[in-house]
C-alpha cells in the first residue's frame, strides 16, 4: 500500500520551489495529479537525475516545469515523439510524458497511437480535465456530450473519445485510468504504470474548475472534487450494474496489460546482431 | 463463563439438564443473534426447518434490514405445539445464540433468567460506529461487560472460540454451525435429524467441513460441561493510547494557496477554515486527527500534515 508512506513523503522535496505557487486556477485537479505522480516517484525511489519529464502544450504541459528533474517543454502534440528519442538514445533513464487531453488525443493523436504500437518503456499520462483550458476553454476531444464550451455554447453534440479504449486497442502495455478524487489509489495506479516495462498510458480524470466547471455550473472545486465519486466508478463494478451511473460515465483502475515485447530492448538487439554481422563480414 | 478467547469455559454449576424441558403447550423460545454475513439466518432456517418436520408449529421473524456486512442481525425462532406470535418478549428466550459477542451483550435481556441457555461466540466484530474517537491509536468503545455481569443474566452459558474452531477445520465461515452443533445439545432431537438439516442448508461442496464443524460444536459443549464453571475471566491489560488528541500540526504555505476551498469542504472532521485573508488555517487543532486529505487533495501543495514528536514516541513505545 501506497500509504505507508505518506509520512516520509514531501511533496516540496520534488519541487523546484522558485517557481512556485504555480500558475494552475484555485482548485485544479493537475495539482493534485501531480503531488501523486510525484509521491509514486518517491515510492519507486527514483534518481531525479535519472528521470526525463516531457511534456506538451496546454496546462497540463505547464507541469514540468515545477518538477525538479530534467524536464523538457516541447512543442504541441509532440511530446511523445520527444519522448521517444529520448527513450531510445538513453535507457538509463525513466522517461515520462505529461500531456492534456488535447495535447495528447488531437494534435498528438498518431503519436500516441504509435507510440502504443512500438510499446517502448515510457510512462504517458494524459491529464483529461475534457476542454482546452489554457486557450479559453474550447472543445477538445474528450469533451462529454452535451457539455457547453466556448466553441459549443448550445452543448457538445460530438461523441467524445476513449482515450484509453484506444491506447488499448494500439497495443499499449499498460492502460489505466483514475479520477483525482482518490489520491493514493491514484498513486498506486501510476506506480503500476511506472514499474510496467512496456509503454503504459494512464488517464487521469482532473477537474478545469475555473473554466469548464463554471461555464457548466458544475459548483465549487470540492464539489467537482465530490461530483467523480458518483460519476466514476471501480472496473470491479463495470459489469455488476447494468445502467450507467451517468451517461459519460468511465471506469477506472487497470483496463488492460501486455507483455508484448519492449521495442528499446528489441531495437537494441537487432543493431548490435547488425553491428556484429558487419563487423564479421569486415573479418572476411 | 469466560470472556476471553479460550475453549474451555462453561458456568454451569452442577449437572445440566439436556433440554430445558419445554412446559407441555409453551412454544420453545429460540433467539439467534450475529453480525450481517455470519449465517444467522442459516441456523435460524436450519432450526426451523428440523422442528417443523418433527411436527411442530414453528414461527420465524428475522430482521435483515441492517444485515450489510457489518450490521446486526436478529432472528427469533418459536416452535411447540401451538405457536401464536411470531416473536420472543423481553426476558421469555429459553435459548439465546450469538454468533458475536457484543451482539450476544446486547440481547442478554431477552433471555429467560435464571433457566436461560447462552450460547456465544467469543468473536469479535467491531463495528465502525465503535470507533468514537478517531485519532490514530485510541481505544475502541466495544462491550466491556465482565463475566460476572453476564452470570446474573443467565442460567447455563458458555462462551465458545466458534471461529477459531472452524478456522482450524479449514473455513472460518463453518463458525455459525459450530454453534448449530453446540445448540444441538440443549434441544431433544436425534443427531442424524440434525444433520440432514445441516445438509439442507450448507453448500454441497462444502458439507464436509460443515458435518465436522457441526460435531466439534456438539463435543465441545459435552466436555465444557465436566468442566468447573469460569468465575473470572483474567483482565486483559487496558491498550493505552497512542495518541492524544491535539498531537498532529498542520503546517501550511500560505503564500501557495489560492483559496479554493477544497481541503475546507473535503475534511472529514471540518475542522480547517479559511482566515479573512481566505487563506487556510486549522480552526480546531483538537478534533483532527491527521488523517492526511487536505494534504493530499490540496493541488497548490500548501498543506503538510505533521505528527508532533511526542505523539510518534507514544505509538512506538
Amino acid at each position: 500500500m501506497i500509504v505507508d508512506s505518506a509520512p516520509a513523503f514531501d511533496v516540496r522535496e520534488y519541487l523546484r520551489k522558485e517557481m512556485m505557487p504555480h500558475f494552475l486556477c484555485p482548485g485544479c485537479g493537475h495539482g493534485i495529479a501531480l503531488r501523486a505522480l510525484l509521491w509514486a516517484l518517491h515510492e519507486l525511489k527514483v534518481d531525479k537525475d535519472k528521470l526525463a519529464v516531457v511534456s506538451g502544450i496546454g496546462c497540463a504541459g505547464r507541469l514540468s516545469a515545477y518538477i525538479d528533474a530534467s524536464t523538457f517543454h516541447v512543442t504541441h502534440g509532440r511530446p511523445l515523439a520527444y519522448a521517444t528519442g529520448l527513450a531510445l538514445a538513453r535507457p538509463d533513464l525513466r522517461v515520462v510524458v505529461i500531456s492534456g487531453d488535447g495535447d495528447c488525443l488531437a494534435i498528438g493523436g498518431n503519436h500516441l497511437i504509435h507510440a502504443c504500437r512500438r510499446n517502448l518503456k515510457i510512462t504517458c499520462l494524459m491529464l483529461n480535465n475534457e476542454v482546452y483550458g489554457m486557450t479559453g476553454g474550447q472543445v477538445s476531444p474528450t469533451t462529454s456530450e452535451m457539455r457547453v464550451t466556448t466553441t459549443t455554447p448550445l452543448g457538445n453534440s460530438e461523441p467524445h473519445f476513449d482515450a484509453c479504449a484506444l491506447a488499448a486497442a494500439a497495443g499499449a502495455g499498460f492502460v489505466g485510468r483514475e479520477g483525482t478524487r482518490h489520491v493514493p489509489k491514484l498513486a498506486e495506479l501510476m506506480l503500476a504504470g511506472l514499474e510496467h516495462p512496456g509503454f503504459s498510458f494512464i488517464e487521469v480524470l482532473s477537474d478545469c474548475t475555473e473554466i469548464f466547471g463554471r461555464k457548466n455550473e458544475m459548483g465549487s472545486s470540492s464539489e467537482m472534487i465530490l461530483r467523480q465519486k458518483s460519476e466514476l466508478r471501480p472496473e470491479a463494478y463495470r459489469d455488476t450494474v447494468d445502467t450507467p451511473f451517468r451517461a459519460n460515465e468511465l471506469p477506472t483502475g487497470v483496463l488492460a496489460k501486455n507483455a508484448r515485447p519492449e521495442y528499446g530492448a528489441a531495437y537494441r538487439k537487432a543493431a548490435a546482431a547488425i553491428k556484429a554481422a558487419a563487423a564479421k563480414k569486415g573479418r572476411k | 463463563m469466560n470472556g476471553r478467547r479460550a475453549t474451555h469455559s462453561t458456568a454451569a454449576p452442577g449437572p445440566v439438564p439436556a433440554a430445558p424441558a419445554a412446559k407441555a403447550r409453551e412454544p420453545m423460545n429460540v433467539l439467534i443473534v450475529g453480525v450481517g454475513g455470519q449465517g444467522v439466518i442459516m441456523v435460524s432456517k436450519a432450526l426451523a426447518w428440523l422442528a417443523q418436520s418433527k411436527g411442530f408449529e414453528v414461527k420465524q421473524s428475522e430482521v435483515h434490514g441492517m444485515a450489510k456486512r457489518g450490521g446486526t442481525v436478529f432472528s427469533h425462532v418459536r416452535f411447540g405445539p401451538q405457536v401464536w406470535s411470531p416473536t420472543i418478549a423481553m426476558g421469555e428466550a429459553d435459548i439465546l445464540i450469538a454468533l458475536e459477542w457484543a451482539e450476544g451483550m446486547r440481547w442478554l435481556p431477552y433471555l429467560r433468567p435464571e433457566s436461560g441457555v447462552f450460547l456465544c461466540d467469543t468473536k469479535r466484530i467491531v463495528p465502525p460506529f465503535a470507533c468514537l474517537n478517531r485519532h490514530p491509536g485510541a481505544p475502541m468503545r466495544y462491550s466491556r461487560e465482565t463475566p460476572a455481569e453476564i452470570r446474573e443474566h443467565v442460567g447455563e452459558g458458555y462462551a465458545i472460540a466458534a471461529t477459531e474452531i472452524a478456522e482450524a477445520l479449514g473455513n472460518e465461515r463453518a463458525a455459525n454451525v459450530v454453534l448449530l452443533g453446540a445448540l444441538s445439545t440443549a434441544l431433544d432431537f436425534p443427531i442424524a435429524d440434525w444433520e440432514a438439516a445441516v445438509a439442507q442448508f450448507v453448500p454441497k461442496k462444502t458439507l464436509t467441513v460443515n458435518l465436522e464443524a457441526f460435531r466439534s460444536g456438539r463435543d465441545w459443549i459435552e466436555q465444557a460441561r465436566l468442566m468447573t464453571p469460569v468465575a473470572e475471566a483474567p483482565v486483559e491489560a487496558q491498550q493505552p493510547l497512542t495518541n492524544a488528541p491535539g498531537k498532529v500540526r498542520l503546517e501550511i504555505t500560505e503564500e501557495w494557496c489560492k483559496s479554493c476551498d477544497i481541503c475546507v469542504k473535503l475534511c472529514p472532521e471540518r475542522c480547517l477554515r479559511l482566515n479573512a485573508d481566505r487563506i487556510v488555517e486549522l480552526a480546531d487543532a483538537e478534533t483532527c486527527t491527521g488523517c492526511r486529505l487536505c494534504e493530499w487533495l490540496c493541488p497548490d501543495f500548501a498543506i503538510r500534515v505533521h505528527f508532533d514528536e511526542v505523539a510518534l514516541e507514544g505509538s512506538r513505545s
